[in-house]
């Protein structure tokens, strides 16, 4: 069977993209960019110590999981979550909702979806998808990052779903059981953008927000010291593109997402300074936009001698430099609304 | 971003952007993406070169089918640990040469499970010379196919080799 009445659609962001989707399947309109701002999604943190990684990487957006927990927290949007043990129980419960017409969002291991090509395939388990039906052994898949409807084997969701390791799903899905008739823009929007200016420029750890940004400048310089030869430390710079523009971001490290929802804030709050930030904030995402092409350049040229780094820690701190004095400009902004 | 600079002509890996519309608008598009179409190749160049040294190496006993894994699989020995649930020490101890003849074929179990790969493929390398140094973006195209089929025997793999008619 199927939820005929689910609509697929792409999507910039898999968690917010499962969110927007089911919350719209329940008929309360609204978009992939206000979600991730309502939730505060925005984000920096470079990671270098965290034990589970193999190299250190930066992340753009809030943990998984949060940005739910957040809409759930400032909407009447009711959430039912559930965790299992027992890996029989969780696909039963996963029948049972789809069978009666719930469409059910669970996390898993990105690894295991092989109706995404094989290049993009990596191990994190903070990947969201939404299941919308079954057929025989097959589920029936709407994935933000896949153009059409995907089916998976049950054995090979049950692995994804039950993967270990950091941040394990342990079986994790969500529905929305209700949703309010509207959203109250006026109080949230101002709240929202206060708690992503303080993820940014607030009393934060110095891995995180623009002193991560800049910590990141820094600690990039250190990096060939940590590969095991050229090709190693090309393919990591290299990633520098894809946690940018390709691993659900929406271009720019997800700040074109956030541009959007500034824009459509101003239009719902009917505030021009908000409109004018938005554009700002397109043009920080361009510039971001310009360190992945950057990056995705000198790492295939194998042009990766202390020069290069520098240069491309110089446009991140150009980056920092920027957002700071964007968020402190934002500040003043949402003190207005 | 302007909505001209966006698109991207690559139907096999398909993304949305937010940019900037003609009419000034903001919203979203769907395109191809930029480091697939243009540095695919070098991606497949650089796996195909670490799996040959790596495979080398292997030839050679200076290490392990865990840790020519766990190089592929990008993990490093914590993230391994809890994904097998087997102790960060054993991890250790099973990536070098001379203690891994003393492992579990239980723990041989939870590697390959991990892996994704039937657990004989941790004593094998299947090599197939047609297809060998080609950094094919789809196994599917390759000249030959090389199919394994899991059998209820945990420990028994069917492995079929047969010529790509496509």
């Amino acid at each position: 069977m199927i939820i005929e009445s689910f609509k697929h659609n792409m999507a910039a962001h898999c968690e917010s993209g499962t969110l927007t989707a089911l919350i719209k399947h329940k008929g309360l309109e609204i978009t992939e960019p206000m979600i991730f701002g309502l939730g505060s999604g925005l984000y920096f943190g470079y990671l270098s110590r965290t034990p589970n990684l193999s190299f250190p990487m930066f992340i753009l957006r809030t943990k998984p999981g949060k940005l739910r927990k957040k809409i759930a927290k400032r909407t009447d949007i009711k959430f039912k979550t559930q965790r299992f043990k027992n890996k029989d129980k969780a696909e039963q419960e996963l029948d049972r909702l789809i069978g009666i017409g719930i469409p059910v969002a669970c996390q898993v291991d990105f690894y295991y979806m092989d109706y995404i090509p094989q290049w993009e395939r990596v191990h994190a388990n903070i990947h969201f998808i939404t299941i919308v039906g079954k057929e025989g052994d097959e589920y029936l898949i709407s994935d933000s990052y896949y153009p059409k409807l995907a089916r998976i084997h049950k054995d090979k969701l049950r692995k994804a779903r039950f993967a270990g390791g950091y941040l394990a799903p342990k079986g994790f899905m969500y529905y929305i059981e209700s949703v309010p008739e509207s959203i109250g823009y006026k109080k949230l929007v101002p709240l929202a953008i206060k708690n992503t200016i303080n993820n940014m420029i607030g009393v934060q750890p110095p891995f995180i927000g623009v002193r991560g940004i800049r910590t990141f400048a820094k600690k990039l310089q250190g990096w060939p010291k940590l590969t095991r030869d050229i090709d190693h430390l090309s393919h990591e710079v290299m990633k520098i593109n894809i946690f940018l523009e390709d691993q659900g971001t929406g271009g720019g490290g997800f700040r074109f997402l956030y541009a959007t929802f500034l824009r459509q804030a101003s239009e719902i709050l009917n505030n021009n300074e908000l409109d004018d930030m938005s554009k700002k904030m397109m043009e920080i995402g361009d510039g971001w936009r310009n360190i992945s092409y950057f990056a995705a350049k000198i790492g295939k040229n194998r042009d990766l001698g202390p020069e290069k780094l520098q240069e491309l820690g110089q446009m991140i701190n150009e980056r920092a430099d920027a957002e700071e004095n964007f968020y402190n400009e934002l500040k003043t902004v949402v003190r207005n609304i | 971003m302007k909505e001209k600079d966006a698109y991207i002509d690559y139907e096999p890996q398909q993304l949305i952007m937010y940019v900037e519309k003609e009419d000034g608008t903001f919203g979203p598009i769907q395109t191809g993406s930029y480091i697939t179409k243009n540095y695919l190749d070098d991606f497949w160049e650089k796996m195909l070169k670490l799996k040959n040294s790596l495979l080398e190496q292997l030839k050679k006993n200076e290490i392990t089918p865990i840790y020519f894994y766990k190089l592929i699989h990008d993990f490093n020995d914590v993230e391994l640990a809890r994904r097998t649930g087997i102790p960060v020490f054993k991890v250790k101890r099973h990536q070098k040469v001379k203690l891994f003849r003393k492992i579990k074929l239980s723990d041989l179990c939870k590697y390959a499970y991990v892996f994704d790969v039937p657990v004989s493929n941790l004593f094998q390398a299947i090599v197939v010379e047609d297809n060998e140094n080609k950094a094919e973006t789809d196994a599917s195209k390759q000249p030959i196919l090389v199919k394994q089929t899991r059998t209820e025997n945990p420990f028994v793999v069917i492995t079929k080799i047969e010529v790509n008619k496509k």
